[in-house]
């Protein structure tokens, strides 16, 4: 394989792999912190989607969108944690009334978007600075996918910030730990679950104004790349930030490869290394043992 | 005894009224649709469509003063569409089944159509086993299948693309891409072309990102790309496409669904200009009076375009009346099979001079397919694009192929 061949793929992989973890990151962070598997977080993806493609009829300004559609999808979050889940926290069988919840929310938000926006493919078109394409060499890269992998960097660099330096991120990292313990020592945790639900379904919502120039702007989309982000949070640990990132990296990168090589195994390889980290690390590759967790 | 006499004229006149509106008959037709997500767009304008036609058919009259009337529920999948189709047949008594998006959904119903002889009008689903190795003689289907866009494309690179040999394809990973490729190819082998294949790939159907698949493709560098896919996917991976410039490198063909309406609203002003593409209707052409006057009720009615899907929920609808009318009532089922083996049915698709036929052996709608490439055209908003430079390829061209059922038997099986 020549060296131009690499870079494209690799930069695809990539591309793929930052949206994959802004999508997964949400997903697991809600998991880590809020104890929730939260099967309607591509819910969220897709309203802040719809939530960018209303204000831009208004204002047709792609930054606009992106702000309201993350800011929207994550005042929907809270509201959503603060009158319904926090009512099953702690129940007996709160598994099962999660799994209930959290997919009743899927059909819920995906119907509520069909009545207000129609079944019509919308459109998010991207801002004027970042139609084209860059040439590196003589490999040819979309503006907007390089933009896509900057942004993915900057929530890394944001979230290593606010987990490890501030006090408010040292919080939240000991709710992960120990809720009851933090809640004796004065914190309020109902507070700090409602704000890490935003905070995760806002990142749903930016990963969905983000992805919508890329793709298709319709109901149901959110519901189909769960699976995937699913695979990304097993792969690097379930509740695991940092696990999200390596996990949606190696997902982009085999998948990448995958089909330059053997397409016709492509989407299988990704199960592959999902059963092969099931095999060999069962609690994800950058999870420790759960220790003292609630 | 006068006013005995007086009283019975007057509950006479009171009853007879009642008693002819009880006598018309209402029949029933039992759709299925995708109505929520991805392909509820199918769904929903089929209902519309189906409302339009049923319009129509009902201010025209059927035998006897009875009316027709579609109840639709969201076929969900293959296992509840049956458990539907049954309730249709057995609790609602419907005389039809109707409709259905996914191919994989049709297969299940037409087995329940078979086992029930209730006649299944098929509207959507474009899979060719329907009409080929999965046929029952209770299935007739009222828009094209893969196999009739698929040898229309076959054609069309033979005559029309030149200075082409090498050949990729990418499709859904199901019946419907998997299929739509095999056709391609057989058709090219009977025409005698001669090409080399230089890549297949099969993202999942839905796949979000072909980010991956295109650099791929790029270094692959076919001279034609072949695109099996549908709907929103169809959107994306042409927007993700068009920055790596893939549009100007090879030649891109999309026949069965590129030039679904859907499509081209979807994508607006970032369609390219010039890619081969073609639907199963097209609002555009062929401009006759009939197409003119089927797009704009539907305008009128839905506030937007139709997808191709809309055609085939109208034609059906139309079929069923017809068949009604020829044998006089709904109930002799094996009459109705007759009426509408051979049945012409003229369709908003049809070009002046042509109309529309339903294959005895096979019970498929014949139509001639037109390919087209994307042309600069804002009468149809939100679309930025339209099809235009359309060849048009003779339906009898196109099906029966009986040499291509037999070989998607060996294939496929029964």
């Amino acid at each position: 394989m020549d060296i131009n061949t690499f870079i494209a793929q690799f930069l695809s992989g990539l591309s793929t792999a930052m949206l994959l973890f802004l999508i997964s990151s949400g997903l697991t962070l809600i998991f880590g912190v809020v104890n929730v598997l939260n099967f309607a977080h591509g819910s969220f993806y897709l309203l802040g989607t719809y939530f960018a493609y209303q204000l831009m009829q208004l204002f047709d300004n792609f930054w606009v969108g992106l702000l309201v559609g993350a800011v929207g999808a994550g005042i929907v979050g809270m509201i959503i944690e603060f009158l319904f889940l926090r009512r099953i926290y702690g129940r007996a069988q709160e598994g099962a009334f999660q799994l209930l919840m959290t997919f009743a929310f899927i059909l819920i938000l995906d119907d509520v978007v069909k009545f207000i926006w129609g079944t019509e493919y919308k459109t998010i078109p991207k801002p004027a600075s970042l139609v084209g394409s860059l040439n590196i060499g003589s490999v040819t890269v979309p503006t907007y996918n390089i933009f896509i992998i900057i942004v993915g960097l900057l929530v890394v660099l944001f979230a290593w910030y606010f987990l490890t330096k501030t006090d408010t991120g040292k919080t939240v990292r000991a709710s992960s730990l120990d809720r009851i313990m933090l809640g004796l020592l004065g914190t309020n945790v109902p507070m700090i679950m409602t704000l890490v639900f935003g905070v995760a379904t806002a990142m749903g919502g930016l990963a969905g104004v983000l992805a919508a120039p890329l793709r298709t702007v319709t109901p149901g989309a959110g519901v189909e790349f769960i699976i995937d982000s699913m695979i990304v949070v097993v792969i690097g640990g379930f509740g695991n930030f940092w696990g999200a990132l390596l996990g949606a990296l190696i997902i982009g990168e085999v998948l990448s490869f995958g089909i330059l090589w053997m397409p016709e195994l492509a989407t299988v390889l990704t199960f592959i290394v999902m059963i092969i980290v099931l095999i060999v690390k069962p609690e994800g590759l950058l999870a420790k043992r759960a220790v003292g967790r609630k | 005894m006068k006013h005995k006499i007086i009283s019975l004229f007057i509950i006479a006149a009171i009853l007879i009224p009642f008693a002819a509106v009880q006598a018309a008959e209402t029949i029933k037709i039992g759709a299925l649709y995708t109505m929520t997500g991805r392909g509820g767009q199918y769904g929903k304008d089929s209902e519309v469509a189906i409302k339009i036609a049923l319009d129509e058919v009902n201010a025209k009259g059927l035998p006897g003063g009875a009316k027709l009337d579609v109840i639709i529920t969201d076929d969900k999948n293959p296992q509840y569409a049956v458990s539907v189709a049954k309730r249709y047949i057995t609790d609602e008594k419907c005389k039809f089944l109707f409709g259905i998006i996914s191919t994989a959904i049709g297969l299940a119903v037409t087995e329940v159509s078979k086992e029930h002889k209730v006649i299944f009008v098929g509207t959507d689903h474009a899979g060719t086993d329907l009409t080929a190795n999965k046929f029952q003689k209770y299935y007739f289907r009222s828009a094209n299948n893969t196999f009739q866009s698929m040898m229309a494309g076959a054609y069309y690179l033979k005559d029309e693309v030149k200075n082409w040999k090498k050949i990729a394809y990418i499709g859904p990973d199901y019946a419907y891409g998997r299929d739509q490729w095999m056709e391609l190819k057989w058709g090219l082998d009977k025409l005698g072309v001669k090409y080399e294949v230089v890549g297949e790939y099969w993202p999942k159907l839905y796949e979000p990102d072909y980010t991956s698949y295109i650099t791929a493709i790029m270094k692959a560098a076919p001279d034609v790309l072949v695109n099996g896919m549908w709907g929103g996917d169809t959107v994306a991976f042409i927007k993700q496409a068009k920055p790596y410039g893939l549009f100007g490198k090879m030649k891109y063909f999309h026949v069965d669904a590129g030039g679904n309406y859907e499509a081209l609203a979807g994508l607006g002003a970032d369609m390219p200009a010039g890619i081969i593409m073609s639907a199963r209707h097209h609002n555009n052409w062929p401009e006759t009076p009939a197409n003119k006057t089927y797009v704009d009720k539907f305008y009128k009615a839905a506030g937007r375009y139709p997808s191709y899907a809309a055609e085939g929920a109208y034609v059906g609808v139309h079929m069923i009346a017809e068949a009604i009318r020829k044998v006089g009532n709904a109930n002799d089922t094996e009459a109705l099979v007759k009426a509408l083996e051979g049945m012409k049915i003229q369709c908003p698709e049809d070009p002046q001079g042509f109309t529309s036929y339903i294959d005895p052996k096979t019970h498929q709608i014949v139509q001639v397919q037109a390919i087209g490439t994307t042309v600069k055209n804002d009468k149809f908003p939100p679309a930025k694009y339209m099809l235009g430079n359309f060849k048009v390829y003779p339906a009898d061209k196109l099906w029966p192929s009986f040499e291509y059922i037999d070989y998607m038997t060996k294939v496929k099986g029964k």
